[in-house]
């Protein structure tokens, strides 16, 4: 009895839940359709793998972008924080501890500087914005140090598990979002939504809103790091200015997926949709061939399009 | 005492004593750096953030962001060696066309954020995604020489021995401090960062004021970036990037709040002094340029803690 209405309850919520983005999931299905009946090749084992492999890194950037947004933060270190775990992971895999050991490395760095920013911006109440932007620098001043020329090395072996022929991608992936819903189910993952929701309404009912604004930053910087390891295993070595286009990307995707700036709106599956979506068009706009400067023209007004859109049909139905 | 607890309340005033403590130990210890030449070289510098700046603390003052003022820059310094028209001798034309297209850059982002109530934030990114492709386009990738004389003389002449860029700047300097602090609509520009709600029942436009506020965001931007021009005497994709994070990083070190509504320009003269300084000092060490990249992030956040602090929620 309790069960049943609980879980019709979820079903209510889950329904609300996915109502805005009945739009988005449409010109996703409809990109999706498109990029299959232009290039029948991603239908194939190892298209699928390569597309899933471009789509990673952006969907990983993504999750750590929204993750601050929903949270009522933002960040601006993305490109930095990755650029440092690629370095790292190219610089620690040949010491003694080899392969799990720089995985390990890159985990524990890009939790720590999550952690460190997180903390300075809950305790020393100075705006996300900027403490992102001065830490950029430091970040990346960071990778420059550790690795001034791209170089490095990773494991073939690592590169072909990760980025050969086989959708070990993807399958990362969907792990990573089941932790996520996992990770949602637990108080401090609900306390994310709540405290960017309403930060004085959570912090009454019991959430403590510093330390899951600190949780949040720091999950932020692991994904961040290791999309770095993953992009170093992608490319074969590291390179300190590899993940400069992943800061605005990143916010991109999750604008496109409906999150919004002021926390509490949007939700994580509107965002890895939006990363979808702008790696989608990358690739059609790839394989049509357009020249790169166009894509830049094209994501401008995509990105306007797609907030600008659904607030006009609202003001305009509000109207009637 | 008491001075020193004023000072700690009143943001611009710190930036500024800040400022003058760094540039009276630096002129002690390090030779050179005193000289008349080279604090003027600073100011200078600072000149193109400052007014750069301006119109990012109108926008930040009414709780909205820029992110397009580095695009913009870059506009105005690719665009006006090409459309500088041949018949016009003093080059004036070319540099009223110029301004004009980056005030319509401008005018374009607050329809955005106005008409179609695209927050400000995500208008001027993708405002900037859009320039960047565009100037690709339109430039080629190369760089471009200036030729226009109107624009080589801003960025040479030094009337009674004063670089023309800082005469253009104390003017800037001038009026912005007016029309926020001296005039209805910046009356209403603060009223709308501190409450829309409130502004707005009040019978302040929120589009009109956001239409007004971009367009003068992109003219500054424009200045500055004919500004640049006639220093560099050269354009090239990417020459206004840096003056985008300076240029918030300015306003917020003058202690205006980045969530709109409290602060002056006042304030972003001395940030946008205090930042150059720290850029120089920096150059000094003679570091890598990862050292520096750290050093300038580190000086950042260790002003922002003086200066900088949101009030307690």
């Amino acid at each position: 009895m309790s069960t049943s209405s609980s879980s019709r309850l979820y079903g209510s919520v889950q329904l609300r839940r996915n109502r805005g983005l009945g739009g988005l999931y449409l010109v996703v299905a409809a990109f999706l359709i498109l990029y299959a009946a232009l290039f029948p090749g991603i239908l194939s084992i190892g298209g699928f793998s390569k597309f899933t492999q471009n789509w990673f890194p952006l969907a990983l950037v993504t999750m750590a972008q929204a993750l601050l947004m929903l949270n009522g933060g933002i960040t601006l270190a993305i490109g930095p924080l990755v650029s440092l775990g690629a370095v790292i992971a190219a610089t620690t895999m040949e010491g003694t501890l080899g392969v799990p050991g720089g995985i390990l490395a890159v985990a524990l760095v890009g939790l720590a500087i999550g952690a460190v920013t997180g903390a300075i911006v809950t305790y020393l109440r100075l705006p996300a914005i900027i403490v992102t932007l001065a830490g950029s620098f430091i970040i990346g001043g960071v990778a420059l140090i550790l690795l001034p020329r791209p170089g490095g090395f990773i494991p073939d072996w690592l590169s072909t598990t990760l980025a050969g022929h086989t959708p070990v991608a993807f399958l990362l992936l969907v792990v990573i979002l089941v932790l996520w819903k996992v990770f949602l189910a637990t108080p401090l993952g609900l306390g994310i939504y709540a405290a960017g929701d309403n930060p004085v309404g959570a912090f009454r009912s019991g959430v403590p809103v510093e330390r899951v604004k600190v949780a949040a930053f720091a999950l932020s910087g692991l994904l961040a790091a290791l999309t770095g390891l993953f992009v170093a295993a992608q490319t074969g070595s590291g390179d300190p200015v590899i993940g400069t286009p992943f800061t605005l990307n990143s916010i991109a995707a999750a604008v496109l997926g409906g999150v919004g700036f002021l926390g509490g709106k949007g939700t994580m599956r509107g965002a890895i949709c939006g990363s979808l979506l702008l790696s989608v068009m990358i690739n059609v706009m790839f394989f049509l061939g357009f020249p790169p400067v166009a894509q830049y023209i094209a994501q401008g007004l995509i990105i306007v399009g797609a907030v600008a859109v659904p607030e006009l049909l609202g003001t305009w139905r509000a109207r009637r | 005492m008491n001075i020193i607890r004023s000072a700690f309340r009143n943001p611009p005033l710190l930036t500024f004593l800040l400022v003058a403590f760094v540039w009276i130990v630096a002129s002690f210890t390090l030779h050179g750096f005193g000289a008349y030449g080279h604090l003027r070289y600073l100011i200078e510098l600072a000149a193109v953030i400052g007014i750069v700046a301006a119109g990012q603390t109108l926008v930040i003052l009414m709780g909205g962001i820029d992110l397009s003022v580095g695009a913009v820059i870059t506009v105005t310094a690719i665009l006006l060696p090409l459309i500088s028209p041949a018949w016009d001798p003093t080059g004036l034309a070319g540099i009223v066309a110029a301004l004009g297209v980056a005030t319509a850059i401008g005018l374009m982002n607050g329809a955005g954020a106005g008409y179609l109530r695209v927050p400000p934030i995500i208008m001027t990114l993708a405002m900037a995604t859009f320039l960047q492709g565009l100037l690709v386009i339109i430039a080629g990738g190369s760089a471009v020489t200036v030729s226009n004389p109107a624009v080589i003389l801003l960025g040479q002449a030094r009337p009674l021995g004063i670089p023309s860029g800082i005469v253009l700047w104390l003017v800037v300097s001038v009026v912005v401090l007016l029309l926020v602090h001296r005039m209805p609509i910046g009356a209403r520009f603060l009223a709308l960062g501190a409450n829309p709600l409130a502004a707005r029942l009040s019978g302040v436009s929120v589009t009109r004021n956001t239409l007004i506020v971009h367009t003068l965001s992109g003219f500054f931007a424009g200045l500055a970036g004919i500004l640049v021009l006639g220093m560099n005497r050269q354009g090239y994709v990417g020459i206004g990037d840096p003056y985008l994070l300076t240029s918030i990083a300015a306003v917020v070190l003058g202690g205006t709040s980045i969530l709109g509504g409290r602060g002056t320009y006042a304030g972003t003269i001395p940030g946008a002094i205090l930042l150059v300084t720290t850029t120089a000092l920096i150059t000094v060490v003679n570091a890598s340029p990862g050292w520096r990249s750290i050093m300038f992030g580190t000086l950042i956040l260790a002003l922002l803690l003086i200066s900088g602090r949101e009030a307690r929620r």
